[in-house]
Formats: C-alpha cells, sequence, structure tokens
C-alpha cells in the first residue's frame, strides 16, 4: 500500500508582468483587442482635440489685459478668449449691482454663515442638531440686515438681535463642549447666559447703521446663493411635513398636502414663478408692492417642497413596516417613532436623491432671469450687451460654467461624503 | 421685437387689468408718493439701455426715463429700472410694477388696442435690414435668392423676413437663434450668409465685429419699427406727460435749446422757447407738473439731439448715423414732427 495521494497545491506563480502595473492595466483595459485598440485611439484623439482646443482658446491664446473687446479683436481676433471683458465684470458676476461700496456686507455675511457652520465640523461637538438648527432658523435673520439694511424698527431689530445670540450662542457652546463643560447647557444658567447673550445683542445691534440696499440690486451669484439657499432650507423640512401628510390617516391632511404636492408637481417652474411675479400684482389691491425678490423665493421653496415631499415619501416607504411596529411595541407615539425611528432610516437612504434635488434646484434658479432678476447668469449674458465688451459671451458663460460646476460638484461630493460617514457598517 | 412664446397670457392679462383699474388716474401722485419713477427697460442692449460694467444704465430709452424722472422730481437719478425680458413686458406693465416702459417696443395697431397700452410717441424710427459681408458682392436686399439667413426666432424679424421674401418671389434658409450674440457669433463663423435684425442693433453689432469695415449693412428697409414709450391705458395724463416730455425735447432741439444753454434761453423773447420753457401758458401745470418742467428735462437731459448723439450717434460704439435718416428732424430731411408746444 504506498502513501495516499495527498494533494499538494504548488506555489502560486507570480502574475504574469504584462498584467501588472501600468503596462498590464493599459493591456488589458485600452489595447485589449484591436477593435479596443482603434476605439482607445479613436477617444484619445477626441480628449485630445477637445482639450487643446479648450486650452488653446483659453489659455493659450488668450488675452489678459485690455482696455476693450476691440483690443482683444485687434491682438487675436476670435481665435483666444479675451478674458478682460469678464474680470471687469467679476463684481457685477458675483454681486449684482450691489452698490459697490457695500459689497463688504455681503462678504461680512457669508464670512458668519461660515463661522457659523465650523462648529458642524468639529469633532468636539455634541450639541450639533442644536447648532445646526440655529444656524438655518437664526441665520437668515441675521443675514437680512446685513444684505438689505435700511430701518430696523423694533421688531426687525429684536429679531436680528436673535440671529446674533444664536451665532454667539453656537460658538461659547463649541468652546464649553472642547473644554469638556458642560453647564452651558445645564438648567437655569443656561436661561440666563442666553437672557444675558440676547440683551447684549440687542445692544450691539441697536448700534448696527448700515444703509438700505432694496433687492433689486441685488444680483449674480450672490442672488442665486440667497435663492437657492431659501428653496434648499426651506424645502426639507417643508418636504418632509408634506410627506408625512400625505401619508397621514387624517383626510383633510392627506387630501391638503396631496393637492399641493400634485399642484405644484404638475406645473413647470417657470410657470410657477411666472404666476407669482406678473400675475399675483394683479389680485393685490393698487399700491400694495410685494418684494419682487420675495415673490421669487416664495415660488421657487413652493415648488422645491413639493419635489422634496416625494423624495421623502419614496424614503419613508423604503422603511420596512416592521420598523414602524416595533417603535409602537415599545410605546413610542407617533412624533417619537417617527423622528427617532423611522425619519434618521429614511433620510439616509435619501440622501442621493435629495442631494440630486438640491443641485437641480441651485440650477433651476437661473429661471428667475425671466422675471427681471439678475441672477448670475443673467448677469453673464449682461457681459456682451456692454457697449465696452459687445459681443463677449462665450468667456462669460465659460467662467460662469465654472461657477455651477464648482458649487454642483463640492454639493455631490459632500453627499458622496456624507453617505459613507452615516452608511458605515450599516449598509444593506 | 415680439415674442410670441407668453404674448398670449399677456394679452390676457393686460386686458384683465386695464379696464378695472381704479388706480388708473393716479399714476403721477403714485410715483411722486413713491419717490421715485418705476421704468421698465429690456435687458441690456447698447445704444438703448445699455448696463456698464459699473453698474450703469444708459441709452436712449434709459434717457427717456430719466426725462420723466427729471420732468418731476427734477433728478434723473430719481428711477427705479425694472429690467424684464419681451415676454413679460406687457404683463409688467399692466399690472402695476411699471410706470412706464421704455424699451425699443414697436407701436402696432394690436399692441395699441388690444393690450391696455398706450404709445406715447416715437423716441427712435427703426427698420429691419441686412448684414452681408463685401466679399459676398451683395449690394442690394433683391441679391440673397437662395441664402441662408441668420434671424431672431419669435420675434417680428422673423415675420417680416417671411414676408418680404416671399413678396419677392425669393427663396431663403433661415437659421435661427434667440440670442443675438449666438446668432452673430453663427454668421461670422460661416454659418449663413447674411444677418437680418433692426438697423440699430445691425449697426451696434457690426462694430464689434473682428473687422466691421468687412461687412454692410444693405440699402434696404423692409419693416417699420416705430419704437417709442409706452404706458398703461386709463391714465392719460400720465401718458400725457411721458408723451409732451418726449416731444419738449424734440421741440428744444427745433428751437436750438440745449442743456448747454437752456438758462440763457430762459430770457428769449422767442414766444416759442418762452413757452417751452414755462414762462408763458401753463402747459406743464394743466398735466401736474410744474412750469418749467422741460428746463429740469433739457437742464439734466439735454435736447433729443443730444441724448440721440450722446448714445447712439456716430461718435458712440452703436455709431448710426443720423443726417438724413428717418431720425433727423422734419425741417432736416427726417420725419421726427412735435406736435406744437402751446
Amino acid at each position: 500500500m504506498s502513501d495516499a495521494l495527498i494533494f499538494q497545491p504548488k506555489a502560486g506563480k507570480p502574475a504574469p508582468p504584462s498584467t501588472l502595473g501600468v503596462v498590464g492595466w493599459v493591456r488589458g483595459n485600452l489595447v485589449s483587442s484591436l477593435p479596443n485598440a482603434a476605439l482607445t485611439l479613436l477617444g484619445a484623439y477626441i480628449v485630445y482635440a477637445f482639450f487643446s482646443a479648450v486650452i488653446g482658446w483659453a489659455i493659450v491664446d488668450a488675452v489678459w489685459e485690455a482696455q476693450n473687446r476691440r483690443e482683444c479683436l485687434d491682438l487675436v481676433g476670435r481665435a483666444g478668449a479675451c478674458w478682460p471683458g469678464v474680470k471687469a465684470w467679476i463684481p457685477n458676476l458675483i454681486y449684482g449691482l450691489y452698490p459697490k461700496d457695500q459689497v463688504w456686507r455681503i462678504n461680512a455675511g457669508f464670512l458668519v454663515l461660515v463661522l457659523w457652520a465650523v462648529p458642524l465640523f468639529l469633532p468636539w461637538v455634541r450639541s450639533k442638531v442644536m447648532i445646526g438648527l440655529g444656524l438655518v432658523l437664526l441665520y437668515p435673520l441675521l443675514a437680512s440686515y446685513f444684505f438689505h439694511g435700511g430701518d430696523k424698527g423694533l421688531v426687525w431689530g429684536a429679531l436680528i438681535a436673535l440671529g446674533l445670540t444664536g451665532f454667539l450662542w453656537s460658538w461659547l457652546t463649541a468652546i464649553a463642549e472642547a473644554r469638556r463643560e458642560a453647564p452651558l447647557l445645564e438648567g437655569r444658567r443656561r436661561w440666563i447666559l442666553l437672557a444675558g447673550l440676547y440683551a447684549v445683542s440687542l445692544l450691539v445691534v441697536s448700534q448696527w447703521v448700515l444703509d438700505e440696499v432694496q433687492t433689486r440690486l441685488w444680483g449674480g451669484l450672490f442672488l442665486t446663493l440667497v435663492i437657492s439657499g431659501f428653496g434648499i432650507t426651506v424645502s426639507l423640512p417643508a418636504g418632509i411635513l408634506l410627506a408625512l401628510g400625505r401619508r397621514s390617516r387624517m383626510p383633510l391632511i392627506a387630501a391638503v398636502s396631496t393637492t399641493f404636492i400634485e399642484l405644484f408637481r404638475s406645473v413647470p417652474l417657470i410657470t410657477v414663478l411666472f404666476m407669482f411675479n406678473t400675475m399675483l400684482p394683479l389680485f393685490l389691491p393698487a399700491g400694495v408692492e410685494v418684494n419682487r425678490l420675495l415673490r421669487a423665493i416664495v415660488a421657487v421653496c413652493l415648488f422645491s417642497s413639493a419635489y422634496m415631499a416625494e423624495i421623502v415619501r419614496g424614503g419613508l416607504q423604503a422603511i420596512p413596516k416592521g420598523q414602524y411596529e416595533a417603535a409602537a411595541a415599545v410605546g413610542l407615539g407617533f412624533w417619537q417613532s417617527t423622528s427617532l425611528i423611522v425619519l434618521p432610516q429614511a433620510l439616509r437612504i435619501m440622501i442621493p436623491s435629495i442631494v440630486g434635488s438640491f443641485i437641480g434646484l441651485f440650477k433651476d434658479t437661473t429661471l428667475v432671469s425671466i422675471i427681471g432678476l439678475f441672477d448670475l447668469l443673467s448677469m453673464a449674458r449682461a457681459v456682451g450687451e456692454d457697449t465696452v465688451w459687445l459681443g463677449l459671451f462665450i468667456e462669460p458663460f465659460f467662467f460662469v460654467t465654472m461657477i455651477y460646476f464648482v458649487f454642483c460638484f463640492s454639493m455631490s461630493q459632500y453627499s458622496f461624503h456624507l453617505e459613507a460617514r452615516l452608511g458605515a457598517g450599516q449598509r444593506r | 421685437m415680439f415674442r410670441y412664446s407668453l404674448a398670449a397670457i399677456a394679452a390676457a392679462a393686460a386686458m384683465l387689468v386695464a379696464p378695472i383699474d381704479a388706480s388708473a388716474q393716479q399714476t403721477l401722485a403714485q410715483v411722486k408718493a413713491r419717490g421715485s419713477l418705476n421704468c421698465q427697460v429690456g435687458l441690456p442692449t447698447p445704444g438703448f439701455y445699455a448696463l456698464s460694467a459699473a453698474g450703469v444704465w444708459s441709452g436712449m430709452d434709459v434717457d427717456m426715463c430719466r426725462a420723466v424722472a427729471a420732468a418731476i422730481f427734477d433728478d434723473p437719478a430719481k428711477v427705479q429700472y425694472q429690467s424684464v425680458t419681451s415676454a413679460v413686458r406687457f404683463t409688467a406693465l399692466a399690472n402695476g410694477e411699471s410706470d412706464m416702459l421704455s424699451r425699443t417696443t414697436t407701436w402696432t395697431a394690436v399692441r395699441d388696442t388690444q393690450l391696455g397700452l398706450e404709445f406715447a410717441g416715437v423716441n427712435f424710427y427703426d427698420g429691419q435690414g441686412f448684414l452681408v459681408s463685401k466679399a459676398s458682392g451683395i449690394t442690394s436686399a433683391r441679391g440673397l435668392d437662395g441664402a441662408t439667413i441668420c434671424v431672431l426666432t419669435g420675434t417680428t424679424t422673423e415675420l417680416n423676413l417671411a414676408d418680404y421674401f416671399r413678396a419677392n418671389r425669393m427663396t431663403f434658409t433661415p437659421v435661427t437663434n434667440e440670442n443675438v450674440n449666438v446668432l452673430v457669433e453663427t454668421y461670422l463663423g460661416g454659418g449663413c450668409d447674411a444677418y437680418t435684425n433692426d438697423k440699430s442693433s445691425l449697426a451696434a453689432r457690426r462694430s464689434a465685429f473682428p473687422s466691421p469695415n468687412d461687412y454692410v449693412i444693405l440699402p434696404e428697409t423692409i419693416s417699420k419699427e416705430p419704437l417709442g414709450p409706452v404706458v398703461r391705458h386709463g391714465d392719460n395724463n400720465w401718458g400725457d406727460i411721458v408723451r409732451w416730455v418726449l416731444f419738449g425735447m424734440i421741440e428744444a432741439e427745433e428751437m436750438g435749446v440745449s442743456s448747454a444753454n437752456v438758462t440763457e434761453m430762459l430770457a428769449s423773447p422767442s414766444p416759442g422757447i418762452r413757452r417751452l420753457l414755462g414762462n408763458e401758458g401753463n402747459i406743464g401745470e394743466g398735466m401736474g407738473l410744474p412750469k418749467d418742467f422741460m428746463v429740469r428735462v433739457l437742464r439734466h437731459l439735454g435736447n433729443y439731439g443730444e441724448v440721440y448723439e450722446r448714445n447712439v450717434g456716430v461718435n458712440t460704439a452703436v455709431g448710426i448715423p443720423r443726417a438724413g435718416s428717418l431720425n433727423a428732424l422734419w425741417n432736416n430731411g427726417g420725419i421726427l414732427y412735435p406736435m406744437p408746444f402751446r
């Protein structure tokens, strides 16, 4: 009897060098067969032709210094871009017709926004929900005065102070939590602190004197951000409420929500904007003027809420019934089970759709140009109509395309980041 | 230039409002109470309502707004410019957002009679023409048979073009777009043999070509485009104000009164000038304006000739020669004929 034949695996050989590294990747993916190689060559040629043309036009042959378009044309004709025109218009493209000596207010307003949002990204801050809520609810109050200015009046002054209080409180909280002091948020001390902060804010705000800048002067990227900012912050909570309303067992609420959603989803945004901007004043008594920008913002918010509602409803439907039942079994009521069990899971699933909707909204704001608001795109269009830069329109559109790309791409990257963070270890 | 897309809605809206607007008689009072004139211009267009990089509006039509503001407030800066697309221009006037509209709007029967509008006059006589390259050898629109022609879509421009070719039994291939800049770029890139638009626009665009002198505007004018300020139906006094500010500026040119000499002219014995400047009669007071409203207008804006030369004259980028054109005074070969100021 000989020994039983035992399988002895040979030691693995290294992969053939032709499949390794860059060479291997190129062979495997680009030139694996003759048709493939041909396609690769064709693709490479297209990419080369496209980029060499764009780069040649936008950089190599471009004119960077000129007083007017005529100088550009005399230098390079139409072969190269004429950037000085875009450069001269950059203040308008970014801030619209906002008085140039007041532009610092917009910058300050956005700086406050960024500063306010910083604690949300600091790992040791625990009150992120409160800070985030404060930011969404109170920042517009503070920003409204930065951007609009003018006579404050009592009520508005009190609201602005509320905004400032929110900002200060957020940072105090962040600092306290960094030093592991919790008492800021505890019991009576919190209320005393808040009252003190509010008193200080009132005092500070009462000292602020900013000239009025009417909203018809707002424009450019600033206006685009204001409109889409409002649309984004309003549409999410409103969409959640509408979606819950539509799923509600109470017939009245369900009917109202459904009607609202279906009404706004079945008309194009341009129509909604048109209705709000040109038809609405027809029904108002003479002399009553509702701010044009406000009308546009309301229209955008209503429209995007309807879309958001359907996204949220889709997310809610993806949550298994067992989750609702389990929540009910441990004695949670409707609002508790919704906010603690269902929504957190649903929102996580919905992130891609929600961000997709935000990006769409950001781009859709270009439609406000039809009702006479000078958003980023209309400003870009105006460059080519300036007598000094007459006919210059590819360059500003190129520039604006880059701006839109940066914003939309950042939003989508942030959503990937959010998905990765929230979904870790909980993938289905 | 007339867009059809939303015109039907605009028309319906305008008709809804015009007859029932209870405040119709009070536009002047509203403007005074507000402290500024809401004047509607169009999306920036060189020569007529241009926006500069500094954010300042200027142009023929902008000066019309400024003149009315000067007549009311003695301050041409008291204007709030509203710039909307042509699709919603009449609705924005009808719904009361704009007090007047001054944006190269062609006076047509339908607009005047069916949209609840009142044309206050004509401040520029335009007409549609063709632009071709000198190299093409074409010297008359009749030579365009079979040509490819770049034309703005959705405007009367497109219809005029079709009418002209049909009337002359010629054929053409249209290349359309709704953006002038795109059309011009198409034309320069060789996408069409000729480019058609109102002649004022052709002149302006040609000035921005790489080599303007290689192109000519053909002599034919294939349409009538009397452009002027517009107000709502129903407030005749307000329409009178706009109309007589315009007539006053043309009359001033005819009488030789300008921004430079208006102060000296106050002492002029000529009865016509005395009436124009408010030293005789009560033309201004009859409209709710001060007697010397034309003095204000002339001091700030100048007469029609000054406004023309400053905005679209030969020394500007737009460069439309006035002498011998329709826009010259009636006693100078043109058809500008102000009604007597008496």
